[in-house]
């Protein structure tokens, strides 16, 4: 463990960890009550997207991450609450169509640029490759996340557990939803920056489902859940850390892998301390 | 609940399937028409052994000269990796490479899993009377060695031009002499880059470098520099994957503390890491000397292009010049 503290990338990866842990528990636990996960995981995958495009652009991935997140979460919202049926459908077909188009723009990367790895830096991420340059803008965003919640936090759970009643008390339950849904779509751009497009919804969702089992109340839950997160990304930060030594490579094992191990396990403790309350209980 | 309605309009559907029918017939003649225009001409390969030429391939651009150099205008070559802006370990091979391929009766490829796709399509249209030379088969190295980046250790050019001409001799025994006499003047060329190699092993014996990724190390070796760079870390970046913080950190220590006199970088496998050292050595005054994966091309052929990495790593370890690019 020498050196670990003084090292530059565990500084970033730290800080960047920090940022998306408890920005993806506050958002997440709302996700979650809106049962609105695929919609997380949707806008996540796409913003693979994104990362190719940005790559080809030769800007950085993040950027495409967050525009696209943000562009595409809007158009899901404005399209998807009319077809309530057709939704799951819709959303499906484009996002066959914008992976495919992902595909293609990874094909230009890797044929007419020099971009080692964009692939897999795109799709799996790793919190120890965030650029400094990156984490000041991650910070900002993440604050203004936070802020948009605080400020819309009784409309937003209202409108979450009952859009009927939230209506009736003159909520605007559709701007509530688009924003919101803006908001998830920057918030997964965010985590796939730590864990990668394809992972970044276990961040968003996984300690938020495990802080509603372990609690009720929507505030706990959120405090619960950013502090779940923490432990997934830092714990994940310096397993990756002490890896080093491992077989078969000896140089690592992926964080991505780590965090993500991490969540799963705090999921399943949580459904078990509810499992074994439910029996004291009963 | 249309089940009337239908049946009433029973003859307009039929008349619409036909329509759809038409259409998508339309299309794919359309599709058909537009790929028969614009497939390139030059991947159908049939016509390339025009003219009694040798038709030969170079999986990397470099190979390709030295058949060129060799060959002379016996030989038409075509080399399938040749853009400086390209990484070619994540190369894909197209349908194009194929066509190219079924044609060439003389194949030169590094081996070593940098271009496991040239022996993909060799299998898939295997060819009795195409030979290939493969360089890793050629210098009788295992499947082991860790830089595959042949072209850059010495020895490795030399054998490869040997074997060219021995293949093409036996492919056109009636140019046997063409092909010598350019094999002793490709030898002889490589002189100038050799001795430059040796005067500057013998002008700064053991000078400490940092690298982003081993292309170049077999030639830093040679000219007697010591890299500091863990290889771990080298054979991350050259295969896309995140090194580990404490390499990133030894890195980037070699360069804040001025640990070494130039930083040596692979200007076609970059990824954020890369870039964030280039500005790091820029910071704390290294010099960088960018070097290439493939050969730079037009304005240089395999010798100009090695004298010149060599003179632009004097410069930087004498005068403390950068050459980010040639």
């Amino acid at each position: 463990m020498s050196g670990f503290f003084a090292s530059g990338p565990v500084h970033t990866a730290v800080v960047a960890g920090a940022v998306v842990a408890v920005v993806s528990g506050v958002v997440g636990v709302f996700t979650v009550i809106r049962g609105q996960s695929f919609s997380g995981h949707a806008l996540g995958d796409l913003g693979t997207l994104g990362g190719s495009g940005a790559f080809l652009a030769g800007v950085n991935p993040f950027f495409g991450y967050v525009t696209v997140g943000a562009a595409v979460a809007a158009t899901m919202d404005l399209f998807g609450v009319q077809h309530r049926r057709g939704r799951d459908v819709a959303t499906g077909i484009v996002l066959g169509a914008a992976l495919g188009l992902a595909a293609l723009l990874l094909y230009f990367d890797t044929t007419t640029s020099t971009t080692t790895g964009a692939t897999i830096t795109i799709l799996f991420g790793s919190l120890f490759a965030v650029s400094p340059g990156t984490l000041p803008v991650m910070i900002g965003l993440g604050v203004v996340g936070l802020v948009l919640v605080a400020v819309l936090y009784r409309p937003l759970l209202l409108s979450s557990v009952s859009a009927e009643l939230a209506a009736a008390r003159g909520v605007r339950v559709r701007t509530v939803g688009l924003v919101f849904l803006v908001l998830v779509g920057v918030v997964v751009s965010l985590s796939a920056v730590a864990v990668g497009t394809i992972l970044s919804t276990a961040l968003l969702v996984g300690p938020a489902a495990a802080a509603l089992r372990l609690t009720r109340r929507p505030l706990t839950a959120v405090v619960v859940a950013s502090v779940l997160g923490l432990v997934a990304t830092w714990g994940g930060v310096v397993l990756s850390y002490a890896s080093a030594t491992w077989p078969p490579s000896h140089t690592g094992w992926p964080v991505s892998f780590f965090v993500v191990t991490l969540v799963l396990a705090l999921y399943l403790g949580a459904e078990l301390v509810g499992w074994a309350r439910a029996r004291a209980g009963a | 609940m249309q089940g009337p309605a239908e049946r009433q309009h029973g003859a307009g559907r039929t008349a619409r399937h036909v329509v759809t029918a038409a259409a998508v017939v339309g299309v794919a003649a359309a599709v058909a028409l537009a790929v028969d225009l614009w497939w390139p001409s030059a991947w159908s390969g049939g016509s390339a052994r025009g003219a009694g030429r040798i038709v030969a391939v170079g999986a990397e651009n470099q190979y390709a000269d030295v058949i060129a150099q060799i060959g002379g205008d016996q030989v038409q070559v075509t080399a399938v990796m040749s853009n400086p802006n390209t990484d070619p370990h994540t190369f894909e091979a197209s349908p194009g490479v194929a066509q190219v391929l079924g044609s060439a009766q003389l194949v030169v490829q590094n081996g070593l899993g940098y271009d496991t796709f040239m022996t993909t399509i060799e299998r898939a249209s295997a060819g009795s009377t195409r030979k290939v030379i493969d360089v890793q088969q050629l210098l009788g190295l295992p499947d082991s060695t860790p830089n595959p980046h042949l072209w850059y250790t010495p020895a490795t050019m030399p054998a490869v031009a040997k074997a060219v001409a021995r293949d093409l001799t036996a492919l056109d025994p009636a140019h046997r002499g063409l092909f010598a006499g350019n094999l002793g003047r490709f030898d002889r060329s490589l002189g100038t880059w050799t001795r430059d190699m040796s005067s500057l092993a013998a002008a700064e014996p053991g000078a400490p470098v940092a690298t982003t990724e081993p292309v170049a190390d077999d030639m830093l070796a040679a000219v007697g520099a010591r890299d500091l760079t863990p290889f771990s870390f080298q054979s991350d970046v050259m295969n896309g994957l995140d090194p580990s913080p404490q390499d990133v950190a030894m890195e980037q220590q070699l360069l804040t503390h001025r640990k070494v006199k130039a930083l040596v970088y692979n200007r076609q496998v970059t990824d954020s890491l890369t870039e964030s050292l280039l500005a790091l050595a820029r910071q704390h005054h290294v010099p960088v000397v960018g070097v290439y994966e493939t050969m730079p091309s037009p304005g240089y052929d395999y010798q100009t292009w090695m004298q010149a990495e060599v003179q632009a790593l004097r410069h930087a370890l004498t005068t403390g010049t950068s050459s980010p690019k040639l």
